[in-house]
């Protein structure tokens, strides 16, 4: 095994697995849509709420890419071969973990014109969401996959999993909802974005060697 | 600085002698301290000019908050020192204080709550510091889930291990981000403890409460610790003899 | 260069689920040696293997591999390791062919079409592994001793998904690693035939 035949096998399984990604955006879209059904559908309490309602969204769509990455490698013992494979753990996360936010924000981006639309998010606010998505995502990311590495071996722990992830995802949801909410009042959003840069780096490199200490507990 | 006291604490047996001689006087001292300050603040000290008796609260409030961030501190750095010095003793410490800091953080939401609404008219609000031990409680909760949720001791304390540690280096950015988002959304709420303006008969009681709540903390800890050394070391010699000895 | 490769354990003590499943165990295997690892269900056959592979941390005890201390860390053996564990590591979503070049990404169509054949997989070097039972899906993982260049072998259970051909063609295999100076470490139930010069380590209950 090298580095890139394993990258290689990473996209092609996201590729045949279409289904899971179609999943994800259905899923993001329920979600969207709920808020205008449950609450309020006037633009007066969903444009203010616009940044926050996608960014729930997107957390959770994150969520559920996250929580099945490694089960499938544990069950098959695909996972075992990459730990004894002598190549080096953290980055075969890492590359892993690449592909799935490839195949996660990828389409998001696409849509999320879209989306902005449904929640009367101005236009003008659209390069700022996009941005907050692109920077904050990998921080989503790296840290669920330490969720999900250490909760594989667990039958149900999905659960537990969440219960764990999203006290750290707290900062990323507060400073991406609030560049789009300074963005939407005029005010200067730069600080909050540089902000999310950093934690996603923090978690760049944190993330993959945790996340390897935590597969090699877990496969025993 | 002499180290040999840090690999010392690494030594189960020697822990668990250690925790058997001082342990229960800690404790001891502990209560007494915090019953004193809490009598004294609670019956004795001044009104407050601007809460009228309701700041007493602040005698349970203030140690059990501190109390609630210190052990999860020491919770990280316990996480960090297994990792790097894979001591024995490390995820034991993890495992006796996470339950012991998840109520002080509830005494603190509470005493919160209770302090509220005669202050605020509401039990809750969302202000900087009470969402951060909202945060800082779902913390802990996640520490004592991951470790009852395995049964093999091994990767229950290695997961415990990995989520403290990351908890510890989230905790800052999650306390920053708390405090600035909460400058967005509410107007300056006043400060909660004026330091300099409290007089002796109001601060002094409030520090017994926080150091008699810390060292309550402390002996209850090496309890917890000793107790789970019993079960963990349970075939090996020296634990043995302790049960035979002392009829434990 | 020559280097005498050897594989050794000395006092090696594992635990599993707090349980001791071997105490203070010690064996070498060198180079043209097979080491057949017996014993009862759950008398810790595969655990064996697994802490040489280092997918398990043994309690206690030391690992040499060829001169080299590997207690703590495996790498100097793992680059000249192929494990077949009892999961097989087969990708249910890729096709037999995508599952092989993952792991020998250099093989030629011809090695990897050989080695199916060896296997008895000729004819389904397209189909999604999904499609397969789990006896072939076996075979597909027993098909990479066909296409590596890995000296040292960690086998659990390989016989499991054979016929009595299937067997005959392995044991040749096996035979045929270690004349070239590889080194087999293997767990099965089955009394191996004459054909292989084996030695024994038999772990009870």
């Amino acid at each position: 095994m090298t580095y890139l035949s394993f990258f290689k096998s990473e996209l092609k399984l996201v590729i045949r697995r279409k289904q899971d990604i179609v999943n994800s955006l259905v899923f993001f879209l329920m979600i969207v849509t709920l808020f205008p059904l449950g609450v309020n559908p006037s633009s007066s309490f969903l444009e203010p709420a616009a940044g926050g309602i996608i960014w729930c969204s997107t957390t959770l769509a994150i969520l559920m890419s996250v929580e099945t990455m490694f089960k499938e490698d544990f069950h098959d013992g695909s996972l075992e071969q990459l730990v004894i494979s002598g190549l080096y753990l953290p980055f075969l996360i890492l590359l892993k973990l690449t592909v799935q936010w490839l195949a996660v924000l990828l389409p998001l981006l696409i849509l999320s014109p879209l989306f902005s639309s449904m929640l009367f998010l101005p236009w003008s606010i659209l390069s700022v969401l996009i941005f907050t998505l692109l920077l904050g995502s990998p921080a989503l990311f790296l840290i669920g996959t330490i969720g999900a590495a250490l909760t594989l071996s667990l039958r149900r722990g999905a659960v537990l999993m969440l219960l764990i992830i999203l006290p750290f995802y707290l900062p990323v949801i507060i400073f991406a909802t609030g560049a789009i909410t300074a963005a939407q009042t005029g005010q200067d959003y730069m600080g909050q974005l540089a902000i999310l840069a950093a934690i996603s780096l923090a978690a760049l490199a944190l993330s993959p060697g945790m996340a390897a200490i935590s597969i090699k507990a877990s496969i025993n | 600085m002499n180290w040999i006291w840090f690999h010392k604490l690494g030594s189960p047996k020697w822990f668990f002698h250690w925790a058997d001689r001082w342990s229960k006087l800690i404790f001891i001292f502990g209560v007494s301290l915090f019953l004193l300050g809490i009598i004294w603040g609670l019956v004795f000290a001044p009104e407050d000019y601007q809460q009228g008796n309701s700041f007493r609260i602040i005698y349970i409030h203030v140690p059990s908050a501190m109390l609630a961030q210190s052990c999860y501190l020491a919770l990280g750095i316990s996480g960090i020192v297994s990792l790097v010095w894979q001591m024995k003793m490390a995820p034991i410490f993890i495992k006796s204080v996470a339950p012991i800091g998840a109520v002080m953080a509830i005494i603190a939401l509470l005493s919160g709550a209770i302090w509220g609404k005669p202050t605020w008219g509401t039990w809750w609000v969302w202000d900087a510091r009470l969402t951060s031990v909202l945060v800082l409680f779902i913390l802990y909760m996640g520490v004592i889930a991951i470790q009852n949720s395995f049964d093999d001791t091994r990767l229950s304390d290695k997961a415990a291990v990995v989520i403290s540690v990351v908890g510890l280096i989230n905790l800052p950015i999650i306390k920053y981000s708390v405090d600035w988002w909460n400058t967005l959304h509410q107007p300056a709420t006043f400060s909660i403890i004026e330091k300099p303006s409290m007089p002796a008969e109001m601060w002094v009681p409030l520090l017994f409460c926080v150091v008699g709540l810390y060292l309550f903390t402390v002996g209850v800890t090496c309890w917890r610790m000793q107790t789970e050394l019993l079960i963990r070391e349970k075939r090996s010699n020296w634990i043995k003899a302790e049960v035979l000895d002392s009829g434990v | 260069m020559q280097t005498t490769l050897t594989l050794s354990a000395s006092n090696l003590c594992i635990e599993r689920s707090e349980k001791l499943l071997c105490d203070d165990l010690s064996f070498r295997v060198r180079a043209g040696e097979i080491l057949h690892i017996t014993g009862e269900n759950g008398a810790g056959k595969s655990s064996i293997l697994k802490v040489i592979a280092g997918i398990l941390q043994p309690l206690s005890g030391d690992l040499d591999f060829s001169g080299e201390d590997i207690s703590l860390y495996r790498d100097v053996l793992q680059a000249e390791l192929l494990f077949l564990g009892h999961s097989t590591g087969v990708k249910n979503v890729l096709t037999v062919f995508e599952n092989l070049q993952l792991y020998f990404p250099k093989a030629t169509d011809t090695e990897i079409n050989n080695a199916l054949m060896a296997v008895n997989l000729e004819g389904y070097l397209v189909t999604e592994a999904h499609q397969l039972s789990a006896g072939q899906k076996k075979r597909i993982a027993l098909a990479k001793l066909w296409l590596t260049d890995k000296k040292v072998w960690l086998l659990d259970e390989p016989f499991s998904a054979l016929d009595t051909r299937g067997i005959k063609v392995l044991e040749y295999k096996l035979k045929e690693h270690v004349e070239c100076g590889g080194l087999i470490l293997l767990t099965t139930h089955q009394k191996p035939s004459s054909v292989l010069d084996v030695k024994e380590l038999h772990l009870s209950l």
